[in-house]
């Protein structure tokens, strides 16, 4: 067993200004806090545009958001320029969580109502497509199985792009109820190494503390080169306000 | 057909009223609507009734109150749309209980609150003679999703205006430039020295230029987004201030400023002299659940509706200048609320949250937000939650003692409960 104080965890934070309107903050903010409760120091590092692939590449752990249409197109203008960088380190295995409009863009492609193509980072091989406004959002409180670690997630989804995995990358988890990436294959989000792609705000990470372990424990686990078992910090309030959502949603957690 | 719509309508309001059931507010409009899709512009067709549309994420029922308050002192008949009840259904039973049994409506003014996103819709109907926008902040993301369509779906509204006076907010840039190049806009903003802060608060928006897309330079700000503001890439800037101050603020916080400024700048157009103004405000009762104070067996309580990162903030701030004992926080995840809840993430607790006050937490969603208060660092024992609304408002007065205010800071829905449980009544 390896006690975890004395490390040191560089979170990277992709596009504060820009990619921060729903609350995202959130997951720097658990993150944090879950860290310093151990007596690890967390570094969170404010990437916005302009900002230099060498403090990329220092970062442990990556966490992107989502936003409205204008911030997104600047965000896509610069990311777009460091892709090669950032497809590297998702290739070597640098744990991330990429969340709504972040998740849409590492895919290959999102085609819009009127038939117009964006290009995506072509880093995830998803892609999203956006119905129109006949069409109805994908909103409100969703429940679902992770493929990764033995828990039932719970949060918030709420978008107009119906996203489909391809070929090599498995979803993020099954959904149990909500709508996830389509409202037709009840698979929701998706994996690649071990980066995140997920439409789950609420933020997700608050309510989901075995998630956010789960990510601390993998950055420290790479960066550090050896298995690292966290401290068990109480969970009795996230239990309580899973248990009510859960009971709204008729799930058992 | 109308005649008939304004007699129904007529009568649900009074069964309503009297059966305690609150004004039954939007459902005479709403079935007038649908038995006539024209029945609000069919009455306003031969009326002389000034129309007053004031619209923005935060303040429309205060300066709303406020500019009737100043009306009326002054010796105008006003009425004016039930707060809340700001989309066209609502205005629509605003008019049924003003007007005669035959349709005519004898008011000098009609204010109406409208909501944000309904405005370019409730524009088609009725052509107003005034305009206040107030700001755009985030707020529901359930329900409107963006701020910058609604900014859009505003300028193409506000071309077609051509006879309507535009009273705006020049700190609010996407406010600000709503009138621009418009010779009947007019501004009000703050030039208070002492406001101004160099620091943006995390929940800001809108800090690209309206015109060209880059990044606004801010020489300081005065609350969430709103200050002086310029754009370097354009040459875009804050518009020339009509009014930036006003003698007497009836309503303390930074925020409040805001709406007495406009309901004064709107005041000031409509040719009510300052001194009617001054009088007025001394004399505003605050609208129900906005700073509302309230005595419940002989304690002192003030109520701070919060609907958004931005205004919660502000009733935060606003609170925690008067080093307060007790406060409860509601948190409801209805429809009037927003449903999802994520933007309690975005209020700045650690920054406005002392030591020396107990917290109270409640709400549908009393568990989310009591892990939001332990994520700010709120130590265990300072805060304790209640899944009863009401178990927590008695504990909350119980700890009070008369000397000090117990701060009760609800969402919408829970404003209104709590509302009932301390007065008894019912009010939407």
């Amino acid at each position: 067993m390896n006690i975890s104080s004395n490390k040191t965890l560089n979170i990277g934070w992709l596009y504060p200004q820009l990619m921060n309107i729903y609350g995202d903050r959130g997951n720097i903010i658990t993150l944090q806090k879950r860290c310093e409760w151990r007596g690890i120091k967390a570094k969170v590092l404010r990437l916005d545009v302009g900002f230099s692939t060498k403090d990329l590449e220092k970062c442990d752990l990556l966490i992107m958001g989502g936003a409205q249409d204008k911030q997104q197109e600047k965000v896509a203008e610069d990311l777009f320029k460091k892709r090669n960088v950032l497809k590297k380190i998702i290739e070597k295995g640098i744990p991330g969580l990429y969340i709504c409009g972040a998740y849409q863009f590492l895919g290959n492609y999102y085609k819009e109502a009127n038939g117009h193509v964006i290009e995506g980072l072509e880093i995830f091989n998803i892609h999203t497509e956006n119905p129109g406004e006949n069409k109805k959002r994908l909103i409100g409180n969703i429940s679902l199985e992770s493929s990764t670690i033995s828990y039932r997630l719970l949060g918030f989804e709420n978008h107009g792009g119906r996203t489909y995995l391809g070929n090599g990358i498995k979803p993020f988890g099954k959904v149990l109820k909500g709508f996830g990436n389509n409202g037709e294959d009840e698979t929701e989000g998706a994996i690649y190494k071990n980066s995140f792609g997920t439409y789950l705000h609420g933020p997700i990470l608050p309510k989901n503390p075995k998630l956010a372990d789960y990510l601390i424990e993998k950055a420290l686990e790479i960066k550090y080169k050896k298995k690292i078992t966290l401290e068990i910090l109480d969970y009795s309030l996230e239990e309580k306000a899973r248990m009510a959502i859960a009971k709204r949603l008729q799930v058992t957690i | 057909m109308n005649n008939f719509s304004i007699f129904l309508g007529k009568s649900i309001s009074y069964i309503s009223k009297h059966l305690n059931l609150g004004h039954g507010s939007t459902w005479p409009g709403h079935i007038a609507l649908k038995l006539n899709s024209d029945f609000i512009t069919d009455l306003f067709k031969n009326s002389q009734t000034k129309i007053i549309f004031i619209t923005g994420t935060n303040g429309k029922t205060t300066t709303a109150k406020m500019l009737e308050t100043i009306l009326k002192i002054a010796g105008k008949k006003v009425f004016s749309n039930i707060s809340g009840a700001n989309l066209l259904n609502g205005i629509a039973s605003s008019l049924i209980t003003n007007c005669s049994i035959s349709g005519e409506i004898n008011a000098d003014f009609a204010i109406f609150e409208v909501d944000e996103n309904t405005l370019p819709l409730i524009t088609k109907n009725i052509k107003p003679d005034f305009i206040i926008a107030l700001n755009l902040f985030r707020d529901q993301l359930d329900r409107y999703g963006e701020l910058d369509s609604i900014a859009k779906k505003w300028q193409i509204t506000y071309k077609d205006l051509n006879h309507t006076t535009f009273i705006l907010n020049a700190d609010d840039p996407k406010i600000a430039y709503l009138g621009n190049g418009n010779k009947n806009a007019y501004y009000f903003g703050l030039s208070d020295k002492t406001l101004e802060t160099k620091e943006k608060q995390h929940a800001s928006d809108s800090m690209f230029c309206p015109r060209c897309g880059e990044n606004l330079y801010f020489d300081y700000f005065y609350f969430s987004h709103l200050g002086k503001w310029s754009c370097q890439n354009c040459n875009l800037t804050r518009p020339k201030l009509d009014l930036d101050s006003f003698s007497f603020y009836p309503i303390s916080g930074t925020y409040s400023k805001y709406d007495t400024l406009a309901a004064a700048l709107t005041a000031k157009k409509l040719g009510i002299p300052n001194a009617i103004i001054i009088n007025a405000l001394k004399k505003f009762k605050p609208a129900f659940g906005r700073q509302e104070k309230l005595v419940v067996k002989d304690k002192k309580i003030q109520l701070f509706l919060s609907k958004n990162p931005a205004s919660f903030n502000e009733s935060l701030k606003t609170i925690n200048e008067e080093k307060p004992k007790n406060l409860l926080i509601a948190l409801n995840d209805r429809i009037p609320d927003g449903t999802d809840v994520s933007w309690i993430w975005d209020i700045d607790f650690e920054n406005f949250i002392s030591t020396d006050t107990k917290l109270f937490l409640s709400g549908d969603r009393v568990y989310d937000l009591a892990l939001r208060i332990k994520y700010a660092g709120i130590s265990r024992e300072k805060y304790k939650t209640f899944e009863n609304l009401e178990d927590a408002i008695h504990a909350g007065i119980e700890a009070t003692n008369k000397m000090n205010t117990f701060y009760i800071l609800p969402t919408y829905s829970a404003m209104l409960e709590t509302r009932k449980i301390l007065t008894g009544k019912k009010i939407l």
